[in-house]
């Protein structure tokens, strides 16, 4: 029987100040390949993420990194959601993650981490396996 | 040397013969390799065509911008610096020069500043949400005296400056300018540059920038205000190597290196500026990355076109309007997480190709910057990458080395005709900012970066460690930490300056900032923003603040 649940949503997110947008272009085309919705900002505050994420019911938000503020910004991202009461909102972090930022990322609740070269397939999957969970799909 | 149908007397060779006897005296470049054999500087022969070959320092500049070069000034080693605030950035700085590191040209110390991603978008650390990055990959600088720190007992009559950052460059420059008139240099003596990659909407993007047409605007009234007032200073980096870092292939990134330096000639052209004033310090950045005979050959293909386009579509006249000046970085997207030793080699083979095309200065990246900022011994490797191909492999020697070469030949020819097809394509869309507005530029760049991502995915390219010759051992590397404590400082420290200012007087050079933006909006006054930042960086006024009147007046892209 084909799959005739809807496509996943997914908010693609970057800093207002981070520069070097080509990962998360590329993932953004390669979510649309797998037939995913794409939403693709630039944030001003995490605060905005948190709005488009609900304006454009999105089911997984993923935050790429290049030059700074990776934990700081992830954690007020996840104090949004708390206080929108979206907190089980997955959000997937990306692009330079240095070991000392793995384990506040992590205990603020990151459900995975996607560094340089990691194979495209493995994050897709990973956006469309949480997306189903998030919907009770899985 | 001579081959026998080379002309005598009038000829590209005996010019070159001439010049050199003229410039360099009695003095021999002449080198010996391991076997006692003599070799010339430079080799000549017969190009493409069956006619004798240009020579390098001849129009149009594809075999270099300099009749010799290496033999007489090696290329200037600019690693990329800046961490934390100016104070622990001024540690590494006295580092790599400890090492032999921070050469520029005729003695001078060179340093390239990377600053933090608050400092280069403009934003002050105090500004909402900004804090997380303080210092976190590059310096925190936003006022004058913050220079004086950074550069504390440096003779800037001595030391060329470098400033890598986005749509902050204008104000940065303020900055810089007003710490040096403090210290009482006089500008016509100051040598740097600043990159001002508010051209930039579709390489080194995401993040805030002016609008497109205030941005080039800016550039404009930064050249206007520099050839007048800061001659030795280089206005503008047109970065070849940021946009084939957003993914765009070499023939794409030349192209629209190309078509960048057109708009911006245009601007100039309208607002009433001399070209041949302000072109001569315009320079390009350029990647070296994956594909060893197509780096070079696209740094000759740019050279030719670069030179061609200024004298034949732009009138140009001097023949330092004419000759591009490169700076090479190896490329910051092939190092890889995985196996990051692999990241030596590829940054050893990426400088020898920027070597072998000619380039006059170079930044090698550390191999562990897949993994954060450099460590200090990662640092000394890059450096001592530089000092190997630079004293060890005789590579030097000769100049244009793969001239003559039929592959080199033809893959230079090639580029440069698909890079005029390409700026023939653009010119139909209504130019660079047309295509930046339009969002076909980005859309071009993202479908190419999509492509090579494929590649790798499907196994068609091959990256080392990545997709190939993969081990399963975790490894262990020591990651630079930049200091935490770096953004609760450079807040206080900002909050002490605005405490300490004379407010009246800054705020009244804001006033006039915001005056002379107004005017330069409107196609008047072109330089005197720039003269404006000056005189508000000396009254103190901070980066985020001269930022702040720049965005209301020229606009933001988003």
């Amino acid at each position: 029987m084909p799959d005739t649940s809807p496509q996943p949503r997914i908010l693609l997110t970057k800093s207002f100040i981070d520069s070097h947008d080509r990962a998360i272009a590329t993932i953004a085309l390669a979510l649309r390949d797998a037939a995913m919705e794409v939403v693709l900002i630039d944030y001003e505050q995490p605060e905005d993420v948190v709005n488009v994420a609900l304006q454009e019911d999105v089911d997984v938000i993923g935050v790429s990194f290049m030059s700074g503020g990776q934990v700081e910004t992830t954690q007020k991202i996840f104090a949004e959601l708390q206080r929108r009461e979206v907190a089980g909102l997955p959000v997937v972090v990306g692009g330079t993650i240095r070991p000392f930022d793995v384990p506040p990322l992590e205990a603020a609740g990151v459900k995975a981490i996607f560094r340089g070269g990691a194979p495209m397939a493995d994050v897709v999957e990973s956006f469309r396996s949480l997306s189903r969970a998030y919907r009770g799909l899985a | 040397m001579a081959t026998k149908s080379i002309e005598a007397d009038t000829g590209p060779y005996a010019k070159w013969q001439r010049v050199v006897a003229d410039r360099y005296t009695d003095r021999s470049f002449v080198a010996r390799n391991r076997s006692g054999v003599e070799v010339d500087p430079v080799y000549s022969g017969l190009d493409r065509d069956g006619g004798e070959a240009e020579m390098p320092g001849q129009y149009p500049y594809t075999r270099g911008i300099y009749p010799i070069h290496y033999q007489y000034q090696p290329w200037m080693d600019l690693q990329i610096i800046g961490f934390g605030l100016p104070s622990q950035t001024r540690e590494r700085m006295d580092l790599l020069l400890q090492e032999g590191g921070s050469k520029g040209y005729f003695g001078r110390e060179a340093y390239n500043f990377i600053f933090d991603m608050p400092t280069s978008m403009g934003y002050d650390p105090d500004y909402p949400g900004v804090r997380g990055s303080i210092g976190d990959c590059g310096i925190s600088v936003c006022k004058a005296r913050d220079y004086e720190v950074l550069l504390d007992g440096k003779d800037l009559e001595k030391t060329t400056v470098s400033m890598v950052l986005n749509a902050g460059s204008p104000g940065m420059l303020g900055l810089y300018l007003a710490a040096a008139k403090r210290r009482g240099f006089a500008f016509d003596k100051l040598g740097g540059n600043v990159t001002n990659y508010i051209w930039d909407f579709f390489g080194h993007s995401g993040g805030t920038n002016f609008s497109p047409k205030g941005s080039y605007r800016l550039i404009a009234d930064i050249a206007a205000y520099c050839a007048k007032h800061v001659p030795l200073w280089n206005t503008l980096t047109i970065s070849e190597h940021n946009i084939c870092e957003a993914g765009a292939t070499n023939v794409q990134a030349v192209a629209y290196s190309i078509a960048a330096i057109i708009a911006v000639n245009e601007e100039c052209v309208k607002l009433g500026i001399a070209l041949d004033d302000v072109v001569p310090r315009f320079g390009f950045h350029v990647r070296y990355g994956e594909n060893f005979f197509e780096e070079i050959a696209k740094t000759r293909a740019l050279r030719r076109v670069y030179a061609k386009v200024n004298r034949e579509r732009f009138g140009c006249k001097k023949s330092s309007a004419l000759q591009a000046r490169i700076h090479a970085q190896t490329a910051g997207s092939l190092l890889t997480v995985q196996q990051p030793l692999n990241n030596l080699v590829r940054n050893a083979y990426g400088a020898l190709s920027a070597i072998l095309s000619g380039v006059n200065g170079m930044t090698i990246n550390a191999y562990d910057e897949a993994l954060g900022l450099p460590t200090e011994e990662a640092v000394t490797l890059s450096l001592r990458t530089s000092q190997i191909i630079a004293e060890e492999t005789g590579a030097v020697h000769v100049s244009d080395p793969m001239g003559g070469s039929y592959y080199v030949e033809a893959l230079t020819d090639d580029i440069e005709r698909k890079v005029f097809e390409i700026i023939a394509d653009i010119d139909d869309r209504g130019g660079l900012v047309a295509c930046i507005e339009s969002g076909w530029i980005k859309q071009q760049v993202s479908a190419a970066a999509y492509n090579w991502r494929q590649e790798v995915e499907s196994g068609a390219r091959t990256m080392v460690g990545v997709n190939k010759y993969v081990t399963d051992e975790p490894e262990q590397f020591k990651v630079f930490q930049p200091d935490p404590e770096a953004a609760r400082l450079a807040i206080e420290d900002l909050e002490r300056h605005r405490r300490e200012r004379d407010d009246v007087r800054c705020t009244a050079a804001l006033a006039a900032l915001r005056h002379a933006a107004e005017r330069v909006r409107d196609g008047h006054d072109i330089g005197s923003v720039m003269a404006s930042l000056v005189e508000a960086a000396d009254a103190d006024a901070t980066l985020g603040e001269m930022q702040a009147v720049l965005h209301d007046v020229f606009g933001r892209n988003k």
